[in-house]
């Protein structure tokens, strides 16, 4: 079985800076990708502005903290109150990270890392089905950047992503940046990450700047994407064919058409890459 | 080998905490290049850290600004370390900070009043949509009605008092003035959502009293009787209209539920 979502070409992230353009009709782009707990308020002028950019484009929604690995009961009150906002919106897909944000009923805000276990892919499978059940939609998992990783780790990340893809029925948010960021960090090859993922479950690809802090590489999303990730990306082109993608960029954010600019590239990049594939084997 | 459990009590203690890094969490920890376990759990903790403190900087910008950075940040470390978020949305994280400075020694004592109106502000940002009454609203209402009439405010509005006019040390940090001293001057704002415009604006004695009676939700007669108390019928009647006038034309009031 495959993922079932439409190809909506080169997004970008709605970002509150770019508000503006929404105002002003001026906001050309694909479609928009939302940050799920951002809009999950009563009123104000960011869901004003969500509800302009779905009217102008598709929107997609992403959350931060559904905290899918933590060992702490699913949070019924948040699923529900992301169950409304998908209502309201009716996103193309709605995605979230392979990752824990808490614990105890506590949250750090951030995605951290958990051991690849086989004790740990039975919990997020489990985790999975349940959320996809309460949300009555199948949901994408996105790879994140990580710092560390487990002794005990039994299966590599891929194929612990692959697996909770397959045995829990979801999708995959490849998200190109932090496979980069991972792989140097952690010392694999990238391009074996790419390999290792079942390709008809990769429904939509990332690409953000990161920052090199020396001993490792620090997912910033604060810059340009860089040369060895747009290189990374072709790779993904080739494996997993036309993929909508999204330019993610969420600290200095420049002006809109910098960030258009970027999904631009990535959309030659597919154009090129695929009309040589379609060339080769015409 | 450590249970999933187990590897999240210890890594949420290790990065919120401080402090010396649990050793069973740090034999689990793969060393990878130049970076230790230690080292690679401490970029978590540091990024826990300067996340949150920003989240905090960003809500309350006016005390960090009276405050300083340096000192912003060594307090909101504090208070992460007494409130850990409990809230999935990183929105909520300052909910108990006004609170949390109320128990700091601080070198101004305005500054958790002041953290207060800056909380009240971010919760009327993004709270529901108001459905203003407006004046040709309340022409239609039949004179004998009005004894029982019931106004609420919106529900984009909060009322914060406070010991010091703490609307004008906010005017004065907003323009880069952090200067130290403010007399004592008890004071209640109201600040409210007209669009997607923050307001907030001082009420006197007289409308302060009225909107609090008014915010019970009691009858608008009651908010009229109270005006009344001690003086003179007319001179209070002729106050109350105006101040019902001010607060309608700044959408203050919630449209009346359909009959």
């Amino acid at each position: 079985m495959a993922i079932a979502v439409p190809y909506l070409g080169h997004g970008v992230g709605l970002r509150p800076p770019h508000f503006p353009r929404l105002w002003d009709g001026t906001a050309a782009v694909d479609w928009f990708e939302a940050l799920a707990e951002n809009f999950m308020i009563a009123g104000g002028r960011p869901l004003a502005a969500l509800d302009r950019a779905r009217a102008h484009a598709p929107v997609a929604l992403h959350g931060v903290s559904l905290s899918i690995a933590s060992t702490d009961p699913l949070d019924g009150a948040y699923l529900g109150r992301l169950r409304a906002l998908a209502a309201r919106v009716e996103p193309a897909w709605l995605s979230d990270h392979l990752c824990w944000s808490g614990v105890a009923g506590h949250y750090a805000h951030d995605l951290l890392p958990l051991p690849f276990t086989e004790e740990a892919l039975r919990h997020v499978v489990g985790r999975v089905v349940a959320v996809q059940e309460r949300l009555g939609r199948q949901i994408l998992l996105e790879n994140v950047s990580s710092y560390l990783t487990f002794e005990h780790s039994t299966l590599a990340e891929w194929e612990f992503l692959g697996t909770v893809a397959e045995q829990a029925d979801c999708g995959i948010l490849l998200d190109v940046n932090n496979v980069h960021v991972s792989a140097v960090n952690h010392g694999f090859a990238a391009e074996r990450y790419l390999a290792g993922l079942p390709a008809d479950r990769v429904a939509q690809i990332h690409l953000a700047g990161h920052t090199d802090m020396g001993a490792y590489l620090f997912d910033t999303h604060d810059g340009p994407v860089i040369d060895p990730v747009w290189d990374l990306y072709r790779v993904a082109l080739r494996r997993f064919g036309r993929v909508s993608t999204l330019i993610e960029w969420d600290d200095h954010i420049p002006e809109l058409d910098v960030v258009c600019a970027e999904a631009d590239r990535a959309r030659a990049i597919e154009t090129e890459l695929l009309s040589a594939v379609h060339a080769a084997s015409a | 080998m450590l249970p999933l459990r187990d590897v999240q009590l210890r890594f949420f203690a290790a990065i919120t905490r401080g402090g010396p890094v649990d050793a069973g969490l740090r034999a689990v920890v793969r060393e990878h290049g130049t970076l230790d376990a230690a080292a690679r759990i401490e970029i978590y903790a540091d990024m826990y850290r300067a996340r949150l403190v920003d989240v905090l900087r960003e809500d309350f910008p006016r005390v960090c600004a009276l405050l300083g950075d340096e000192a912003f940040s060594t307090v909101a470390g504090r208070y992460l370390a007494c409130h850990p978020s409990s809230h999935p949305s990183v929105r909520h994280l300052g909910h108990r900070f006004a609170g949390h400075l109320a128990t700091e020694r601080l070198p101004q004592p305005f500054l958790a009043d002041l953290a207060h109106l800056e909380w009240a502000r971010v919760e009327v940002f993004d709270a529901p949509d108001p459905e203003p009454l407006r004046l040709a609203d309340l022409a239609a209402i039949a004179p004998t009605d009005w004894p029982a009439l019931t106004l609420r405010p919106i529900a984009a509005c909060r009322v914060v008092s406070s010991a010091w006019p703490v609307h004008e040390i906010w005017a004065a940090a907003g323009d880069g003035d952090a200067g130290g001293t403010w007399p004592a001057a008890p004071t209640t704002v109201r600040v409210w959502r007209e669009g997607w415009s923050v307001s907030h604006a001082a009420m006197g004695a007289v409308e302060g009293e009225a909107f609090g009676i008014l915010r019970r939700g009691v009858p608008f007669a009651e908010v009229c009787a109270a005006a009344e108390a001690g003086r003179e019928p007319d001179a209070a009647a002729r106050e109350v209209g105006a101040l019902l006038v001010r607060w309608l034309e700044d959408g203050l009031l919630a449209r009346l539920p359909e009959r």
